[in-house]
């Protein structure tokens, strides 16, 4: 093919650099900038140089948010990578009315972050449909508090997030299982193996990208968990603010008339620097294996 | 022609990886700028009396639609060559609309605001000085109305006191009759309002409480009516950790221990009390009477049984208020127009015609007066309430302070959760959220 002009690939490309740059690469630029100064966000702003982040270091709340959001990465991605594996490799089988279940696991994927909170919050408050099974099953004598105990609410909404990302990385997984080729399986089977072995000799390799791809997806989705934890908590973080993740926390900081846009900033720059670091260490550990 | 597989290397895939996380944390950006709107107050007011003019509201559409386009449409009518282009806003998202709309240097020519709201956008002199340019209405409005736009430790007041309200104590008088209380006699002191909380959470069993706390809302006023001194005379200084305010708080705890209030209520703010109100789950509702309309609404049922009494106080007996207020922008071009407009939407006449489509109360003196607010002879709850709040409200403060804003709201509020979960001791609590408090206040200045 002869006569292809150099910018033409540009121009198919201009719309979607444009909105990615106008949106997303224009404020992340700005956020780093911004990181190292005073900055309000009724305006204003000097150069302060590591101010932001030495004050970090001493800032209580900002490693307790950070250990939040380290607990969530750590106990959500594990799950994020198997669960919905399993899942696929069960609702993979053809059999009658198979699709139904497929929609019923997809459809929390839908349902907005709002609604899944509320939902939940509804069914874990002090009389709320769990609490009330688990009192009725007599596993327990008083309801468990599950949304005003700091620990519990953490991991009340992990498994929100676990529970609603379920469905979606199932379909990815889907979509990768489809290309496991079939004769490999059939050839196993003849020379003895198992459905175990051949599920960690042949499906695990195969898919193995797509377990990285899964893996960093929900690396970047747990490290910036939000509005679980805001709608769980009424807003408040939870009891002290005691269950806010690291974007809860740049959010109460930056937001508002009083907001503390600089330093909310360097807060930002840390989590990216934090979860480019977790999707790194993912990516090396996905190869050594 | 011949495929050519680029298969992408290892840097150029990290590369992507770390791109991607980029764009996906994009929105963790946050913008700002120099304050381009900031201004001192003149001696004089700009602009002619007439010109284009933008009013913005706070969620007054659509219920208020027909009552502000009447005053609108009179005040262009009296004043040929003048157009008001009114725009609303929901509360939720204001702050931050007022913040772009500040660091633009593009607020409206006249801005529905309340004290809290205000008073950052105060501190940049943002807003006219409303004691120079217009000193001649000051004693129309009710006293502590007009200070509640003050900056502390500065001169000058930077807002038209707007409508008010002051909190009554609705209750549900099924609920009282259940737990063996008198029927019209509710509680009136934050003693007998807790001793009600213990008696009615007993006869309810889990199926009804007593109150529930709403710490976020009634816990500083609670403080202020206690008589604990919350700022320094300064006001640079938060000073709330006093014996008393520890007294108060290992109150809230045993209130808590007891479940005499409901055990999910800890986080919850104001909007959950209303739904709890109206579901027939807590007894005691100490809320604006604006909210019996809304009580109406949703659980007719409920309303029908709701009484009203009094604003809980304490020793001292003054009750607090709630402040709407209109601000002048110093950078508008029409100010003279803008002022004019602000005085009168808030004259006496506009705003008892406003009270009378609402449970609110007028912050002019001379409306106060009128027989609509002592006449309850309708024998509705409604005209109860309005008698009651008119007449607290002459003695009433706007007990919150300017520096209490939703970051010192929620570190205190926090402390006080843990001193009520047992995590940490009354006076450790308060001590941990003064001095926390202080580094907010510090790093606003």
């Amino acid at each position: 093919m002869t006569g292809r002009r150099w910018y033409t690939p540009w121009l198919f490309l201009a719309p979607a650099l444009l909105i990615a740059a106008t949106f997303s690469i224009g404020p992340f630029a700005n956020t780093a900038v911004l990181a190292f100064t005073n900055a309000k966000a009724l305006g204003g702003g000097h150069f302060t140089g590591l101010a932001n982040f030495i004050r970090m270091g001493q800032d209580d709340t900002f490693w307790l948010a950070m250990g939040n959001t380290a607990l969530y990465v750590v106990v959500c991605v594990p799950l994020l990578v198997t669960l919905p594996l399993l899942l696929a490799l069960l609702v993979q089988r053809q059999v009658p009315g198979i699709g139904f279940f497929r929609a019923v696991f997809y459809s929390p994927v839908v349902a907005s972050m709002v609604v899944v909170g509320l939902v939940w919050t509804w069914l874990l408050q002090s009389d709320g449909l769990v609490n009330w099974v688990l009192q009725s099953l007599q596993v327990i004598s008083g309801p468990l508090p599950f949304l005003t105990d700091a620990q519990l609410l953490l991991f009340s909404a992990m498994f929100v997030t676990v529970w609603k990302g379920l469905g979606y990385y199932m379909v990815v997984y889907l979509a990768a299982l489809a290309n496991v080729p079939a004769e490999l399986h059939e050839a196993a089977a003849l020379d003895g193996a198992g459905e175990v072995r051949r599920f960690w000799s042949i499906t695990v390799p195969t898919i193995r990208s797509t377990m990285l791809l899964v893996g960093i997806l929900s690396v970047i989705a747990s490290a910036k968990v939000f509005a679980e934890i805001y709608v769980m908590s009424n807003g408040s973080g939870g009891p002290g603010g005691q269950s806010q993740s690291l974007v809860f926390r740049i959010r109460d900081v930056g937001l508002g008339l009083a907001g503390e846009t600089g330093y909310a900033s360097a807060m930002s720059l840390v989590l990216f620097i934090c979860t480019v670091g977790f999707s790194i260490i993912f990516f090396r550990m996905s190869r050594e294996r | 022609m011949n495929r050519i597989r680029v298969r992408p290397g290892r840097r150029t895939r990290l590369g992507a990886a770390v791109t991607a996380i980029a764009l996906a944390l994009g929105g963790c950006g946050l913008g700002s700028g120099e304050n381009p709107g900031a201004a001192s107050g003149p001696a004089e007011l700009s602009g002619e009396l007439k010109g284009t003019i933008t009013f913005q509201t706070l969620q007054l559409k659509p219920t208020f639609t027909d009552y502000i386009n009447g005053v609108i449409a009179r005040f262009e009518e009296a004043h040929p060559g003048t157009e008001i282009n009114w725009v609303d806003i929901p509360f939720q998202g204001a702050q931050e609309k007022l913040t772009t709309d500040a660091t633009a240097g593009t607020l409206p020519d006249v801005v529905n605001l309340n004290p809290n709201f205000a008073q950052p956008l105060e501190q940049k002199k943002l807003f006219l000085d409303l004691a120079k340019v217009a000193g001649d209405v000051k004693d129309d409005y009710v006293p502590g109305a007009w200070d509640a736009f003050k900056v502390p430790g500065a001169d000058g007041a930077y807002g038209f006191p707007w409508y008010l309200t002051s909190e009554v104590t609705m209750y549900n008088a099924d609920l009282f009759a259940k737990a063996g209380l008198d029927r019209d006699k509710p509680p009136t002191t934050v003693q007998e309002l807790e001793q009600y909380a213990v008696k009615l959470a007993a006869a309810g069993r889990g199926q009804f409480y007593g109150l529930h706390p709403a710490l976020e809302n009634s816990f500083v006023t609670t403080l202020a009516k206690l008589g604990v001194p919350l700022l320094n005379e300064q006001g640079t200084k938060w000073t709330f950790n006093t014996p008393e305010a520890v007294r108060y708080v290992e109150q809230l705890k045993a209130l808590y221990d007891a479940k005499a209030v409901p055990a999910d209520s800890l986080t919850q703010d104001h909007s959950k009390e209303i739904e709890a109100y109206q579901a027939g789950k807590i007894a005691l509702f100490p809320s604006g009477p604006n909210f019996l309309t809304i009580v109406k609404e949703n659980a007719p049922k409920v309303a029908a049984v709701t009484k009203v009494g009094p604003q809980i106080t304490g020793p001292g007996g003054t009750p607090n208020m709630s402040v709407m207020g209109l601000l002048v922008p110093a950078a508008s071009k029409y100010q003279k127009l803008a002022v004019e407009f602000a005085k009168f939407i808030t004259n006496a006449e506009n705003q008892l015609a406003f009270a009378k489509i609402v449970t609110i109360l007028p912050s002019t003196t001379a409306s106060l007066k009128d027989p609509y607010f002592t006449d309850t002879s309708d024998g509705s709850v409604e005209s109860q309430a309005r008698k009651i709040s008119a007449e607290q409200i002459a003695k009433a403060r706007n007990l919150v302070p300017l520096q209490f804003d939703d970051r010192v709201k929620k570190v205190v509020i926090g402390k006080v959760q843990l001193a009520m979960q047992g995590k940490l001791s009354a006076k450790d609590a308060l001590d941990q959220a003064v001095d926390e408090s202080n580094q907010i206040l510090a790093n606003n200045g």
